[in-house]
């Protein structure tokens, strides 16, 4: 009989999901994971909830990055999150197909194989997003000289997000919030940044700007409306780069 | 004659920002450094977008002129000296106050320091450099920068300068030396190459300094481009391509960017103004034919002849390659060399690379092309997989012709509006994927 184990939607849950089934040693179609809240009942199988634990998803990631490569990890770890519901089921049967091929280092290119083309589609997707918003995250200067950024994205790609912000803008003090998943990177000028969730805080807060952010914003809106050139307008091409999701945040479509 | 009052900082923007408007370079991309921890800024090698502008174009960098006001008369030019417009100019100061300030708020990626001639090429590239002097020491910025060198200045300032910038441009404008006395009198096509020589020689000498001191500075790391302006005068495409060729081998250029003709000057030596807009198209189909030589081992004479010297409105020129030189075709996926995958219709660079690793691993078939990424609708009629065909189709160029057309994907706007109408509407025996069915 199949065994579903059930896991929270983080790094450490589906990890420590992965880990027990690993551990039980079944065959591909016997196991499965899946998420808790996006669970699709099925009939004949077991459900086992995942006790949840930092050591099993360290165990899990050095087993990847020993067995699989750094890059297979790096695409892993995108995959993980990703916003699909069948990303666990996705990542532990590309580890077990990496098990039965000669050399597990390549398991990234065997896409021909469901789980590994899975895989990659849902790095692709992840890193697709990061990179969209390494543009088009759009910080405003707060009253107290904070620079605040609010995203939505669909992937939990803040902390793809915050290493780039932390090494372009080391000395200054940032957030951004994404408030899909309500977290928050946080970055204090010249130390590391750290993830926080919550979603008991001040909005208010958010609003007060600093008395020369209108100023800038007003350059800004100006420039993006000048630099266009009216001959060649063309809004579907804008659309295809630009889809509308990321515009709310954008002040030049404010 | 305008008579100018005191300019406020939003007028100036908005006045240097419409004359850099023209010029097409807004990529961040070829070079990867991280901060130091001190100032602001880091580059990535892919570049990044930060919006784009109602004309689909990307927002990347703070393009702007540095000063408008030029002693030069080119006619294509929105800013040429006879040309009753705003003047105005930016101090070094107020550059590096917007460079800053709008970097921080993430809305750019760095600076595009393009400017026209104020009083001669020397003293507005002391302007520049003192500029970006001031941004990268004083401001410690560390984003992209990407200058313009003018054609004419003293070689020891274009070195200074390239040291500061990340990439540097001279524009070529125009294809051939005819053309540009035609239209940029001032201009000459000798002073051009001078410029685009010596930032090239840097280069290479930098290179070579750099394999000996690894932390020596770096000049233009992510390498010289330029640009010519496509439509205004009578070159054909082949002309166009081939200039861009050479340019590309003998110069070591890292980009070549085609700018379609927009109207803003009447002058009897420019085309007459139709009403049909820029020629978009042409400049699509150029940029097209500039990547098949950049990615895909592509010669300019195999896409284009004396004969035959512009491009298929219908078809790309990759595209318009294989229905020529159909003997080459159809090519069996999981033998074929990476070269020749490059050659198919549908297949890119990227689904070529994917092809040859997961081909070592199994046998390849249609579904998992299509998975790859491979726009089947296109590639099925030039390749096997496992010896056979996706459909049993005919290897005719009259045939493939007509099948690729009636599928009617990304058909170009300008051939869209032509009144074309597709072929099979009047003939049986298709159906609406434009594939024969009997």
């Amino acid at each position: 009989m199949k065994t579903v184990y059930v896991c929270s939607d983080t790094v450490t849950g589906i990890f420590s999901g992965i880990y027990d089934a690993w551990k039980s040693r079944k065959r591909e179609e016997e196991c499965e994971i899946a998420l808790r809240g996006m669970l699709d009942q099925q009939l004949f199988c077991d459900y086992v909830e995942v006790e949840e634990t930092e050591h099993k998803a360290d165990a899990v990631e050095a087993l990847i990055r020993k067995h699989l490569g750094m890059r297979a990890y790096h695409d892993i770890y995108h995959a993980v999150l990703s916003a699909d519901p069948k990303k666990g089921d996705a990542v532990l049967g590309t580890m077990l197909t990496a098990r039965e091929i000669p050399d597990s280092t390549k398991i990234m290119d065997h896409l021909s194989h469901p789980k590994v083309e899975k895989v990659f589609e849902l790095y692709r997707n992840v890193f697709g997003e990061t990179h969209s918003y390494k543009g088009f995250l759009r910080f405003r200067e707060l009253k107290n000289g904070v620079l605040y950024a609010g995203i939505e994205p669909k992937n939990q790609i803040l902390t793809c997000l915050a290493p780039h912000f932390a090494d372009r803008l080391p000395t200054e003090n940032w957030m951004i919030h994404d408030k899909t998943h309500k977290m928050f990177a946080v970055h204090e000028a010249g130390k590391q940044w750290v993830i926080l969730w919550g979603d008991t805080f001040d909005e208010e807060v958010f609003e007060q700007v600093s008395d020369r952010e209108e100023e800038y914003t007003r350059l800004w809106k100006g420039f993006c409306q000048t630099i266009a050139i009216e001959s060649r307008r063309n809004p579907r091409c804008q659309l295809q780069h630009l889809p509308l999701r990321y515009r709310s945040e954008m002040v030049e479509f404010g | 004659m305008r008579i100018q009052e005191a300019l406020s900082m939003y007028d100036k923007l908005n006045i240097l920002t419409d004359a850099a408007k023209y010029d097409v370079a807004c990529t961040s991309s070829g070079t990867s450094r991280k901060s130091d921890g001190t100032g602001i800024g880091s580059c990535e090698q892919s570049g990044i977008c930060h919006s784009f502008s109602a004309d689909g174009r990307c927002i990347s960098l703070l393009k702007i002129l540095f000063t408008n006001e030029c002693i030069y008369d080119c006619k294509y030019c929105v800013n040429r000296r006879s040309n009753d417009v705003a003047r105005a100019s930016f101090t070094p100061d107020e550059v590096c106050t917007l460079t800053m300030e709008f970097y921080r708020r993430n809305y750019i990626e760095g600076l595009f320091l393009s400017s026209g001639i104020l009083r001669s090429p020397d003293y507005t590239m002391e302007l520049l450099y003192a500029t970006l002097y001031r941004l990268r020491r004083e401001c410690n910025f560390q984003g992209y920068i990407h200058v313009k060198a003018i054609p004419g200045a003293s070689p020891e300032l274009v070195q200074r300068l390239g040291f500061l910038a990340d990439r540097m441009s001279v524009n070529l404008e125009l294809a051939t030396a005819e053309s540009l006395r035609a239209l940029a009198p001032h201009k000459t096509r000798k002073n051009i190459l001078t410029s685009m020589r010596l930032v090239q020689n840097r280069m290479t000498e930098n290179k070579q300094e750099l394999t000996l001191y690894r932390n020596a500075p770096r000049f233009v790391p992510a390498g010289q481009s330029t640009q010519m302006i496509i439509g205004a005068t009578p070159e054909t495409d082949y002309q166009i391509i081939q200039v861009a060729e050479s340019l590309y081998q003998k110069f070591e250029l890292k980009r070549v960017f085609y700018s379609a003709f927009v109207h803003v000057n009447n002058d009897a030596a420019l085309p007459a103004k139709t009403g049909e807009g820029p020629p978009l198209l042409r400049e699509h189909r150029l940029y097209q034919a500039d990547w098949l030589l950049r990615y895909y081992h592509f010669r300019a004479e195999e896409l284009l002849t004396e004969e035959n010297p512009n491009f298929n409105i219908l078809f790309d020129p990759k595209c318009n390659w294989a229905l020529k030189h159909l003997e080459e075709f159809p090519v069996e996926v999981n033998r074929a060399d990476y070269k020749m995958l490059l050659r198919v219709p549908g297949i890119g660079y990227k689904s070529a690379v994917r092809i040859v690793k997961a081909r070592r691993l199994g046998t390849l078939d249609f579904a998992d092309l299509k998975k790859i990424g491979v726009v089947l609708k296109r590639a099925l009629y030039f390749i096997t997989c496992g010896g056979r065909m996706m459909y049993p189709t005919k290897l005719d160029e009259d045939y493939i012709t007509r099948n690729l057309l009636a599928t009617g994907e990304k058909l170009p706007r300008e051939v869209r509006e032509m009144g074309y109408r597709q072929l099979s509407l009047f003939e049986g025996g298709w159906n609406e994927d434009g594939i024969c069915v009997q």
